[in-house]
C-alpha cells in the first residue's frame, strides 16, 4: 500500500503542473506562430532592410542609404514622389467613389431580393455570379463594353440615342467610369449575400409590432432594418474599403493606369517601380508608406468597431 | 581544344560526302566531351511550347552526350526569379531573355559574355543572323545572346478596300502613304479626305489605323528611327524629343488632326475590328496578327512599314535570345561548351524554320528564302527583315519606354502638342534614369 500511493499520486500531480504552467495555449499557437514568423515577420523585416539599402540581388555591393528612398517620396522633384502620391490619390478617389455605391447598391438589392418576388433565386444568382470571374475576364469585358469606338455603351449612345461617342478609355476622368461600374458589377453580389443573411436574422415580430402602430415602409426601414443591420454594414464597409485600397487588376486591364496615370493605383505603381524599373528598394519604401496608410485606416476602423461593440452590449 | 573544330570539320565533310548539305543542320556535335545534363529555362508557353519541346527532343536524340531538360514558365516569372537564381549560384545553364529585358540583365551582370573564340568553336557565325537582330543582345562591344525568335512591326493592308478606293500601289514613302490614306478615307456623305466639305468627325472608311497603346507607339518609334533619331543618346539618356523625332511624330499626329485620315482617340481593339471589317486600308501592328487575318480569309497583304522618315528603313522588332547566365565559381566548363552547341543547333536554319511554325519570323536570311513562305502574305516583309530594330541597348528600358508610350498617347490624342508631349516624356525618363544609374554604380 505504501508503495502504491506515490505511484497513484504522481501522474495526476504531473498533469496538474503541466496544465498550470500556462504552456498549453502557446503550444496551440506554435504552428501558427511559426508560419507567422516565416511568412509575415521575416518578409516584412527583410523588406524594410531592402528599403534602407540600394538593393539588387545581382549587385556586388548593396550600400546602406538610410532613408533616401523615403525622402524621395517627399521630394516632389522626383518622379517617385510625383507618381506615388498621384497613385495614392487615385486609390483614395476610387475608394471614395466606389465604397458608398458598393454598400448602398448591395443593400438596395438585398432589400429587393429579400422580398418574396417572382424569380427571386434567379436574380440572386444573377447578381452573385459575376463575382466568380477572375479580374482579367472582368476587366476585358468592361474594356470592350466601354471601348471608345466599338464598345456597347458608345453603340447605344450613337445608334439609339443619337449622341456623340465618348472616349471613355482615353479621357481623364471618364476612364474611372468603366473601372467603377465594372467593380460594382463584379463585387456587388458578395455584399448583397451578407445583407441577405443579416436580413434573415431580423425577427418579423418587430415589423408586425410596427405595423400595428401604423408604421409605413420608410419608418420600418429607418427604425428597425437599418439599426439592426448596423454590425453587418460596418463589416461590409470595412472589408469593402480594404478591398478598394487594394485596387490593382481592374485598372491594369481596363485602362492600364491611363490616360496619363490618372487611373494608376498605388499597388500598380509600386509593381511598376519594382519590376519594370527594377528599383526594388524604392518600391519597398513605397510599400511601407502604403502599408502605413492602411494601418492608420485600420486602427481607425477598429476604434469604431470597438465603440460599436461597447454600445451594442 | 584543337580536337573540337577538327571533329566539326570531319562531320561537315561527312555530310557533304553523303550529299546531305541540304539537311542544313549537322547532327554531329561540336561538343565531344563527357555526357552532361543542361537545364533550359524559357518562356515559350501556350502554343509555342509543343514546338519548342519537339525541338528539344530532336536535339537530345541527335546528341547522346548532351541531355537538355526544358522548363517553360511565364516570362514575367523568369524576370523575377533570374536575379535570385544567379545570385545563389543555381542559375539554369541556358535561359531565353527577351529584347526588352536583356540589356538590363547584362548590365546587372546576370548574363555572361560570349567570346568570339567560343562562338567560333561552337560554329555560331554572327553573319548567319540579321545584323540588328544579333546586335540586340550586344552591350558595350560584347555579345551576350543568340537570337532564336523574332517578331516585328509591319503594315497590314486591305486589298479590297484599296481597290475600291482606287489605290493601286502599296505605299512605301511618306507622300505615297498620305495620298493613299486620303483616297481610302471617306466621310458618311461620301466626300474624300482633302475634298471641300469633307467632315473628318464622321468617317465611313479611313486610311490608316493609329491608336493609343504601346503597340500604337511603336509606329512612332519606327518613324523616329527612319528620320535618323533614336530613343536614347550616346550617353544612354532619353532623347526622343530631338528635332528628327518631333518631325517624324508630327507627321503621324497630322494624319489624325490635320488630314483626318485616321480616327482620333482610337484603341487597338477598335482598329483591329475596323481592319477586319474592311473599313480601314492600312493597319500597322505586330506581325502576330497574320494568322488571325489568314483564318478570317481576309483579302490582305503585309508590307514593311513605309518610309515616314528620310534616312533609312526601320521598324520595331521584338526578339528572344538564348543566353548563358553567370554561374558560380567552379562551374563545369563542359556544360558551357555543351550549352553553346545547343545554342548553335537551336538557331541553325533547319531548326529556325521549324520554329517559325510558332509564329516567329526567320532569324536568318537563309530561312527567309525557304519555299515554305512563297506566296504567304508575311513574305512581303522578308526583304527588309534586316531593318528591324528592337528597343534595346540601354539598361533602363522601363524608364524610357513608359514615358515614351505616354508621350505618344498624349500627342496622338491632341492633349499636348507633339513637342510638349515628347519634351515632358524625355524630362520624366531622364529623372528616372538618374535614379536608375545609382543602381549601376
Amino acid at each position: 500500500m505504501s508503495l502504491s500511493l506515490p505511484r497513484e499520486n504522481v501522474p495526476p500531480r504531473r498533469r496538474r503542473s503541466f496544465e498550470n504552467s500556462g504552456l498549453t495555449p502557446y503550444l496551440y499557437l506554435l504552428p501558427f506562430m511559426l508560419l507567422f514568423l516565416v511568412f509575415v515577420v521575416y518578409p516584412v523585416g527583410y523588406g524594410f532592410w531592402v528599403s534602407l539599402h540600394r538593393w539588387d540581388l545581382l549587385a556586388e555591393t548593396r550600400p546602406f542609404v538610410g532613408l533616401e528612398y523615403y525622402r524621395n517620396l517627399f521630394d516632389f522633384s522626383t518622379p517617385q514622389a510625383q507618381f506615388f502620391w498621384n497613385s495614392m490619390r487615385n486609390t483614395g478617389f476610387f475608394t471614395i467613389l466606389s465604397v458608398p455605391l458598393l454598400v448602398a447598391v448591395s443593400l438596395g438589392l438585398a432589400l429587393l431580393l429579400y422580398r418574396p418576388i417572382f424569380g427571386r433565386s434567379f436574380f440572386r444568382a444573377v447578381f452573385f455570379l459575376p463575382g466568380i470571374l477572375t479580374v482579367s475576364v472582368m476587366g476585358i469585358l468592361w474594356r470592350w463594353m466601354f471601348d471608345n469606338q466599338i464598345g456597347l455603351v458608345n453603340a447605344v449612345r450613337t445608334d439609339l440615342l443619337g449622341l456623340q461617342p465618348l472616349p471613355f478609355l482615353s479621357s481623364e476622368g471618364l476612364a474611372w467610369i468603366p473601372v467603377v461600374v465594372g467593380t460594382l458589377w463584379w463585387t456587388i453580389g458578395f455584399n448583397m449575400t451578407l445583407y441577405l443573411a443579416a436580413l434573415g436574422n431580423i425577427s418579423q415580430s418587430l415589423y408586425e409590432a410596427a405595423e400595428i402602430d401604423g408604421a409605413t415602409a420608410w419608418p420600418k426601414f429607418r427604425f428597425i432594418t437599418w439599426p439592426l443591420l448596423g454590425p453587418v454594414t460596418l463589416f461590409v464597409f470595412v472589408t469593402t474599403v480594404l478591398a478598394s485600397f487594394q485596387l490593382f487588376g481592374q485598372t491594369l486591364v481596363i485602362t492600364n493606369g491611363g490616360p496619363n496615370r490618372t487611373t494608376q493605383s498605388a499597388i500598380q505603381y509600386i509593381t511598376e517601380e519594382a519590376f519594370t524599373n527594377n528599383q526594388f528598394s524604392s518600391a519597398a519604401a513605397m510599400s511601407f508608406m502604403f502599408g502605413l496608410a492602411m494601418l492608420i485606416f485600420t486602427v481607425l476602423q477598429f476604434r469604431i468597431m470597438a465603440r460599436d461593440a461597447r454600445e451594442g452590449t | 581544344m584543337k580536337r573540337i573544330p577538327a571533329a566539326r570539320r570531319t562531320a561537315l565533310l561527312a555530310l557533304l560526302a553523303l550529299g546531305a548539305a541540304g539537311a542544313q543542320s549537322s547532327t554531329q556535335s561540336a561538343y565531344t566531351g563527357p555526357r552532361v545534363q543542361l537545364t533550359f529555362l524559357h518562356g515559350f508557353t501556350g502554343a509555342d511550347r509543343p514546338v519548342m519541346e519537339r525541338l528539344i527532343q530532336q536535339f537530345n536524340a541527335a546528341h547522346p552526350n548532351i541531355q537538355v531538360r526544358g522548363q517553360a514558365q511565364p516570362w514575367g516569372t523568369t524576370w523575377q526569379q533570374l536575379p535570385s537564381l544567379v545570385a545563389s549560384g543555381r542559375a539554369p545553364d541556358v535561359v531565353v531573355i527577351n529584347e526588352d529585358q536583356i540589356t538590363n540583365f547584362i548590365a546587372r551582370g546576370a548574363v555572361s559574355p560570349l567570346t568570339d573564340a567560343e562562338l567560333r568553336t561552337a560554329g555560331i557565325d554572327k553573319a548567319r543572323y540579321y545584323g540588328p537582330l544579333f546586335q540586340t543582345a550586344n552591350y558595350e562591344g560584347k555579345s551576350y545572346g543568340v537570337p532564336i525568335s523574332s517578331v516585328a512591326y509591319v503594315m497590314f493592308y486591305n486589298k479590297d478596300l484599296m481597290q475600291k478606293s482606287g489605290v493601286t500601289k502599296v505605299p512605301t514613302t511618306r507622300a505615297e502613304l498620305l495620298r493613299a490614306a486620303q483616297q481610302c478615307t471617306t466621310d458618311t456623305s461620301g466626300k474624300k479626305a482633302g475634298q471641300a466639305g469633307f467632315n473628318k468627325a464622321n468617317l465611313s472608311t479611313w486610311g490608316m489605323s493609329l491608336y493609343n497603346n504601346w503597340v500604337g507607339s511603336r509606329l512612332a518609334y519606327a518613324a523616329i528611327l527612319q528620320n535618323g533619331g533614336s530613343l536614347v543618346d550616346r550617353n544612354l539618356n532619353a532623347n526622343f524629343n530631338s528635332p528628327q523625332a518631333v518631325e517624324a511624330v508630327q507627321f503621324l499626329v497630322d494624319l489624325v488632326q490635320k488630314h483626318g485620315v485616321a480616327r482620333p482617340n482610337s484603341t487597338e481593339e477598335a482598329e483591329l475590328a475596323a481592319f477586319s471589317q474592311g473599313k480601314v486600308c492600312f493597319f500597322p501592328s505586330g506581325q502576330w496578327y497574320t494568322d488571325r487575318f489568314e483564318q478570317q480569309k481576309l483579302n490582305f497583304g503585309v508590307a514593311f512599314v513605309p518610309r515616314i522618315g528620310n534616312q533609312k528603313d526601320a521598324a520595331w522588332g521584338g526578339s528572344s535570345h538564348l543566353t548563358l547566365p553567370r554561374q558560380r565559381a567552379g562551374y563545369d566548363a563542359n556544360k558551357r561548351r555543351a550549352s553553346l552547341e545547343f545554342m548553335d543547333w537551336m538557331t541553325a536554319p533547319a531548326q529556325n524554320l521549324a520554329w517559325t511554325e510558332a509564329g516567329s519570323l526567320p532569324v536568318s536570311p537563309v530561312v527567309a528564302r525557304d519555299k515554305k513562305f512563297e506566296g504567304r502574305p508575311i513574305a512581303g516583309v522578308f526583304s527588309k527583315l534586316g531593318s528591324i530594330y528592337a528597343t534595346s541597348g540601354f539598361p533602363w528600358g522601363g524608364q524610357v519606354l513608359g514615358p515614351f508610350d505616354n508621350a505618344w498617347a498624349n500627342a496622338y490624342s491632341g492633349k499636348q502638342s507633339v513637342k510638349a508631349a515628347l519634351d515632358a516624356g524625355v524630362s520624366e525618363a531622364n529623372k528616372q534614369i538618374t535614379q536608375a544609374r545609382k543602381s549601376f554604380q
